[in-house]
């Protein structure tokens, strides 16, 4: 099909790899425009299929025209992430890397498109690829010890398999830190914002990114609404939810904001708490602490330390910062803090852009290989959960199969009496 | 001429494949007509001499649990019986079985004469009579025609046999008897997908020259293991153990210098061995860093001086064999009785069949054993039962039977053997089964037996004995859950004694089982506990089901997962071409293999995910259109 279409746009055969620079024909044999023509043969091209390859001058006219000429020829318009796709079903690219196109295409910060690189040019997959032969070895021998007790193998006893279990637990432990690093550079983290009205959420939500996105007024319990902003920083996409405050209320309206704030915090991945510096503490900011989920981080920010002339107010046991929203005083400590919470540790180098699916797979499989370290005297149980981490880390990469398995033992060890 | 009598059922072949195919036929109560070119050789050991082992065990004691006769000949001919694995849990644990051929040869034999339904007869067959892509009989060398609804192939490694022994090779089904040629040639015509594999045998030796004083012995297990659920210690015959000896460095180096005339090494031999299985040039050419290999010196018979040298198989020239079996240890004066030989045969790939061991291409036509590519009598054999059992339920107009992967080993074998096809002889083993731990030998009677009543093929006695296991499992259970202990009234001595620690709150028995160093019979000495059950049978069960709970549990829930895949089916008339987006390799791939179902499909090795996904894409829309133009119309 392509190279019908290359030879009726060219009005020849096209020479594969060959830039013909060259007229562009229409059915009447008259040029369209005048351009570079790329003939790819399969299976070297992006799609591992025969590519033809036009670049024209553009607009919008002569555009028009080349797309109804290709159509005419026998093309189809291309459905979005198609050429992709077929690269994936012909086996140029592997699922993390044709995931890592995407990426890459949607990335919205440099250190994303950087990861997503990393992804597409098969990093991850090799990572992963790394982690499922170490398993792979460790299975062969737990296999091998299993099926051929009366054969000439290895007997992997205990202390081996204690040994290469734990290597294989600290290279998945590794590889989801890194991985974790990627999807927070994807996917970002929820900052819950939240405080008592007027304590100046809406300010310092303004501050901390630059825009005015929330209703800043003087009437308490103005924002009844979350409002979610996001923000980067150091290219790590935050999004914000600016909560209503945590206070008893007969407004049926707020009513329902306060309701919304609680379900916005068990959603959190950190919270900032935002006090007034320049007040004393109330009842309420104790209700507020004690009302917060206990599992998820926090950070105390006392703001408006412009207005406050004495010694800042220090609840014991909670870590604080103290800023003005308003000057902007302490606001570049916070951002550092708030990226830390968040589990941002900065090393650009060697993160992929992980995604949801991908981290649920590692997690899964770190806690079938901790489900085996603790079977790991019967033999059988113990095979189990290796099975079980290993299909978690195929599903990244790809199949694995019985037969495979069987092919490791057989080329390893002599095996038939 | 033709036969007077129509059959329902024949089958052909009289190995391990083609006697449990006769005998589930007749028993599901079918006329069968078993046809084999010689009388004398029905459940002959061509191989070695042991049944079962790791993976194989369990699949006897699957076709015991649904009425076959392997597990109980081998109960009256085996001469030494032993469980493998023991220590190592009871999924991978397997009983395996050295055999004496001619009791377990006798064993069978009368298990076929006195079998209702069924009729013997010896004649080479030489054709399939097919009309219209369904079989309708058979033909013999004579010219008898004999008819019948539904044909079972399970001609072994006789289909164009040549056996090798150095670079001489003759036609042979195996040493000592004719190949199937015209059959061969028959079936070549009918398009099936023919292929060429290889295996081999060693030399046999007379025990009577073998010096034993210099090998390590090895004896059966105490007390004696049985392989049957209806069988007991009783039945085996005098015990005899084996020897074990090893290959030196010397046998390495004659090996060697024989290889320019071994037939496996200068081509002459295109079929393809099994990698587990290798002859012994196989073994030192591949792992030539290994000085030395184990040789298991099995006996073959309480009458007979004849010993199988189990690990030497070669197709080596008769010269090289003897002085390779002259420099091992303890058989520097050993007698060769018969040459070891390799032989290459022809099979179907088995990707032409359908789970029911049916031919897609053939109605009525079914294949099970060698014929199918698999090695080993075991595999034949449950082949054989559900080849048999699957004719026999289609004279009869029912649905086939096609066990689950999460059912049976024969389950694992059919689908693995269907989706995958095969390039080398397939053998069981227990990684090749996803749901290893609940796929064990201890249960094979509970996983199957009760359909196998319901399929007709389990006599009412051992229906009988199957109800009263089943029913004392249940009570004991029952029993357990409902007897309490009190920690106040636990002597400390004895929670140290049993459980390792005092228990801190009141537990049932079966809650104290459940942990993975209680066992039952310690349990039952705890003041209290009452008396426990006689039946080790039943007390192993409760046992073992106790404590693997919660992962059959989890197994349960991958399978219901993979559940919905399977109960998808793919229409027989599917184009692949027609399915957009699929490579070409994927299309070319399903068009060969037409998977029955999604599940199938994804099982074929180089189908991906995402051609799954497309393929559901497009059972979607062509459902949705199909029912558009019903309603139609």
């Amino acid at each position: 099909m392509s190279l019908a279409i290359a030879q009726g746009i060219l009005g020849k055969a096209p020479t594969t790899r060959h830039a013909h620079y060259t007229d562009f024909l229409d059915g009447n044999g008259q040029p369209i425009d005048q351009g570079i023509l790329l003939f790819y043969k399969a299976p070297y091209s992006y799609t591992g299929e025969d590519v033809v390859e036009l670049q024209g001058h553009g607009g919008v006219a002569v555009m028009q025209l080349m797309l109804q000429r290709c159509l005419a020829l026998g093309a189809k318009l291309a459905e979005p992430g198609e050429f992709t796709r077929r690269a994936y079903l012909n086996d140029k690219l592997d699922l993390a890397q044709a995931e890592g196109v995407a990426d890459l295409i949607d990335a919205t910060t440099t250190q994303a498109a950087r990861s997503a690189i990393r992804s597409l040019n098969g990093e991850f997959s090799s990572v992963v690829e790394n982690l499922v032969s170490q398993l792979i070895n460790l299975r062969m021998l737990v296999e091998a010890m299993l099926d051929f007790p009366e054969e000439d193998v290895d007997q992997i006893d205990l202390d081996k398999r204690n040994k290469q279990l734990a290597t294989i637990r600290d290279s998945v432990r590794v590889t989801l830190e890194t991985a974790k690093q990627g999807s927070l550079l994807r996917e970002g983290a929820y900052v819950a914002l939240v405080g008592q009205p007027n304590v100046g959420k809406s300010s310092l939500l303004n501050r901390l990114s630059g825009e005015q996105v929330a209703l800043v007024s003087d009437i308490p319990g103005t924002t009844r609404d979350v409002i979610r902003k996001e923000i980067q920083i150091d290219g790590v996409p935050l999004h914000i939810m600016d909560t209503a405050g945590l206070r008893e209320s007969s407004d049926s309206i707020e009513m329902m904001g306060i309701a919304l704030t609680h379900e916005t915090l068990q959603k959190a991945d950190l919270i900032l708490l935002l006090k007034d510096a320049s007040r004393a503490d109330s009842t309420e900011d104790l209700e507020i602490l004690r009302q917060l989920p206990k599992s998820i981080p926090r950070l105390l920010v006392l703001n408006k330390i412009d207005l406050c002339l004495g010694l800042l107010p220090n609840p014991a046991d909670t870590e604080s910062i103290a800023v003005s929203a308003k000057s902007g005083q302490g606001i570049d400590k916070l951002r550092a803090r708030l990226l830390e919470l968040v589990g941002w540790s900065n090393q650009e180098n060697g993160i992929f852009m992980a995604r949801e699916r991908h981290l649920i797979a590692l997690t899964d499989a770190e806690s079938k290989l901790a489900q085996a370290a603790a079977v790991i005297n019967y033999p059988e149980l113990f095979a189990e959960e290796l099975r079980l981490a290993q299909a978690s880390l195929n599903s990244i990469t790809g199949e694995f199969t019985a037969d495979d398995l069987l092919g490791e033992i057989f080329s390893r060890f002599c095996i038939g009496k | 001429m033709n036969f007077p009598k129509i059959f329902d059922v024949i089958v052909i072949g009289g190995g391990h494949a083609g006697t449990e195919a006769a005998l589930a036929s007749a028993r599901a109560g079918c006329t069968t007509l078993l046809l084999s070119h010689n009388i004398e050789t029905l459940g002959q050991m061509s191989c070695n001499p042991s049944i079962g082992g790791i993976g194989k065990g369990h699949l006897v004691k699957e076709v015991d649990a649904l009425g076959g006769a392997m597990a109980a000949a081998t109960d009256e001919g085996g001469i030494q019986f032993r469980i493998l694995n023991s220590s190592k849990g009871p999924a991978v644990r397997a009983t395996r079985a050295q055999a004496d051929r001619l009791l377990y040869k006798q064993a069978i034999r009368s298990r076929l004469e006195n079998q209702e339904n069924l009729w013997l007869f010896q004649q080479a067959v030489d054709d399939l009579l097919v009309e219209k892509d369904r079989v309708t009989g058979v033909a013999t060398q004579l010219g008898l025609r004999f008819n019948a609804k539904a044909v079972v192939l399970t001609t072994g490694t006789f289909l164009s046999g040549l056996i090798h022994v150095g670079q001489a090779n003759y036609p042979a089904g195996r040493a000592g008897d004719a190949p199937a040629i015209s059959l061969a040639h028959r079936l070549r015509e009918l398009k099936l997908p023919v292929g060429r594999l290889k295996t081999g045998t060693p030399p046999r030796i007379d025990g009577r020259t073998i010096n034993y004083a210099v090998m390590q012995e090895q004896h059966g297990d105490t007390p004696l293991p049985v392989f049957s659920f209806m069988g007991n210690a009783a039945q085996h015959p005098k015990q005899l153990p084996c020897w074990i000896t090893e290959t030196s460095s010397r046998t390495h180096d004659i090996i060697r210098s024989g290889l320019d005339r071994s037939p496996l090494f200068t081509g002459v031999i295109e079929g393809v061995g099994p990698r587990y299985c290798p002859s012994i040039e196989d073994k030192i050419t591949r792992f030539a860093d290994k000085d030395s290999h184990q040789i298991f010196l099995e006996p073959e018979g309480l009458t007979t001086h004849e010993v199988y040298p189990n690990g030497i198989s070669t197709s080596l020239p008769f010269d090289v064999q003897l002085d390779l079996v002259h420099s091992i240890k303890g058989l520097e004066d050993a007698h060769i009785l018969r040459p070891g030989y390799a032989i290459e045969y022809d099979y179907f790939n088995p990707i032409g069949l359908k789970s029911s061991l049916e031919s897609k291409a053939i109605d009525a036509l079914f294949f099970a054993g060698q014929i199918n590519g698999t090695t080993g009598y075991e595999e034949a054999a449950a082949q054989g039962l559900l080849a048999g059992l699957n004719a026999a339920l289609q004279v009869k107009e029912k649905d086939a039977w096609c066990p689950r992967r999460d059912q049976a080993y024969l389950g694992v074998l059919v689908d693995d053997l269907i989706t995958s096809g095969v390039t080398e002889p397939y053998r069981m083993f227990t990684s090749r089964a996803e749901y290893r731990l609940q796929l064990r030998e201890d249960n094979a009677d509970l996983r199957l037996t009760e359909l196998g009543r319901k399929l007709g093929v389990v006599d009412d006695l051992r229906w009988q004995a199957f109800e009263d296991k089943r029913e004392a499992i249940a009570l004991e259970e029952q029993r357990l859950r409902q007897t309490w202990v009190n920690p106040r009234m636990l002597p400390n001595e004895d929670a140290m004694r049993v459980l390792g620690k005092p228990i801190e709150h009141e537990y049932s028995l079966y809650e104290l089982l459940r942990r993975p160093d209680v066992n039952y019979a310690s349990l039952m000495t705890l003041p209290g506990a009452g008396a426990p059950v006689a039946d080790l049978a039943v007390s192993e069960q409760i046992e073992i089901q106790s404590k693997y709970q919660g992962y059959i549990e989890r197994q349960r829930e991958e399978i219901e997962r993979a559940q919905q895949y399977e109960s998808l089916e793919l229409p027989d008339e599917m184009n692949y071409l027609d399915v957009p987006g699929l490579s070409n390799e994927v299309q070319q791939k399903l068009n060969q293999f037409k998977p029955q179902t999604i599940a199938q499909a994804a099982r074929i090795s180089g189908i991906t995910p995402a051609a799954i996904s497309l393929l559901l894409v497009h059972l979607k829309r062509g459902f949705r259109s199909n029912t558009i133009s019903q309603s139609e119309a």
